[in-house]
């Protein structure tokens, strides 16, 4: 049966996929104080807040499925089924769980108004974009890379600086979604 | 957008695509059950050779390489400063053999061979209700958009830029996330209007 919520729901999974595409071809981005970040973990974060779990973790199942289909889509180019074996991939992997999370998360947080919407934002990426993801990125880390624990776990704080940036930015853009879209149902 | 897929004719285009999944598969559980170096190193030297065979269908895979050699250096490094050589060896071993074996696996298998292999995986999810049949519409439809995404980010950065004489930067995100969403409304009532005319059927 294809009812209107099940053809939104396909085209919005299609799309925000599109989205988190386009954001890895994007060129690196300088910060005010001249940090320069990617974009694409962003994406993760964004269809959390945007989409609610389902459609987050089906956006980013549908990226990931298109990146193993040997398309150029992760930012520098890269694609195929050989990125997934790479001691980073327990990053990439994490990022459909990480959506889902920011997802349920901010499906629980008040969004009545959009500061609300923003803060719900801020928390719910700190908690599936940053924590889920970089615990999913240490445990690769550990299995793929043979680093102990610890190890793991130091080398991985490096990148909580920028990601707290991004949850940050990922706040900021929920929180113009909430004014210039103002019917928009955050956390699906 | 085009694939990584190769379009020089080799040996391993022939192998059907399931069967190049299901070696990689095994490949990657063996790597990592295997702790001997000197096995490894026997399997590395295979992976390398199959590699190398493939001639110049490979030509095109340099920033990839870069980015395997430049991960397993690093990795190695790290062993090597704890004073851990063989452990170096081993690790970087088992990252350049299974990434090398899933980029051969991508130079020389289609994009739609891969995505039927894909479909029929995803099959048993057909009976906790996900639409596998639709997948590959939504793969079109993000291809299609990614495009589409990426020409609106250039026009709202040239905007910005004609305002203020900079970049956009991280300030566009949210105009452009605002226009996925309003696209994402305007494409499901299309979907939705032709759906209802004739029943998706893939």
């Amino acid at each position: 049966m294809n009812t209107p919520t099940s053809t939104f729901s396909l085209a919005l999974v299609s799309l925000f996929a599109a989205l988190i595409a386009v954001l890895g071809l994007i060129p690196k981005i300088d910060l005010p104080l001249g940090v320069p970040i990617t974009l694409q973990t962003l994406g993760v974060m964004l269809a959390g807040c945007l989409l609610g779990p389902k459609r987050a973790l089906q956006a980013l199942g549908l990226f990931l499925m298109a990146v193993a289909l040997g398309l150029p889509l992760l930012s520098g180019g890269r694609g195929g089924v050989g990125v997934f074996f790479a001691p980073a991939s327990g990053y990439l992997l994490g990022w459909p769980l990480g959506a889902f999370v920011t997802g349920a998360v901010m499906a629980v947080m008040p969004t009545g108004t959009p500061r609300q919407s923003a803060i719900g934002a801020f928390v719910a990426s700190a908690v599936g974009g940053l924590l889920v993801v970089h615990i999913c990125g240490v445990v690769g880390l550990v299995y793929i890379a043979n680093l102990s624990w610890q190890q793991a776990a130091i080398g991985t704080l490096a990148f909580v600086p920028g990601d707290l940036i991004k949850c940050a930015l990922c706040a900021t853009v929920v929180h113009t979604v909430a004014r210039g879209v103002p019917d928009w149902r955050f956390g699906g | 957008m085009r694939s990584l897929y190769s379009d020089r004719p080799t040996w391993l285009h022939r192998v059907p695509a399931g069967l190049k999944l299901l070696a990689l598969a095994l490949l990657g559980m063996g790597l990592f059950a295997i702790p001997q170096w000197q096995v490894l190193a026997l399997v590395s030297g295979a992976c390398i050779g199959i590699f190398i065979s493939l001639g110049s269908a490979t030509r095109h895979t340099k920033p990839l390489m870069v980015g395997v050699l430049v991960a397993g250096a690093l990795v190695a490094g790290f062993h090597l400063a704890l004073a851990q050589p063989v452990l170096a060896a081993v690790t970087v071993m088992r990252l350049i053999s299974a990434t090398l074996m899933g980029i051969a696996l991508t130079l020389t298998t289609r994009y739609s061979d891969l995505l039927h292999v894909f479909e029929w995986l995803l099959m048993p999810l057909q009976k906790l209700g996900v639409r596998t049949d639709r997948v590959a519409l939504q793969l079109a439809l993000m291809l299609r958009f990614t495009e589409h995404f990426f020409v609106t980010w250039r026009r709202l950065d040239e905007a910005y830029r004609l305002r203020t004489g900079k970049s956009g930067g991280f300030k566009i995100l949210a105009p452009l996330t605002i226009q996925m969403l309003i696209t994402a409304r305007r494409v499901a009532d299309a979907l939705t209007l032709r759906l209802r005319r004739k029943p998706l059927n893939l």
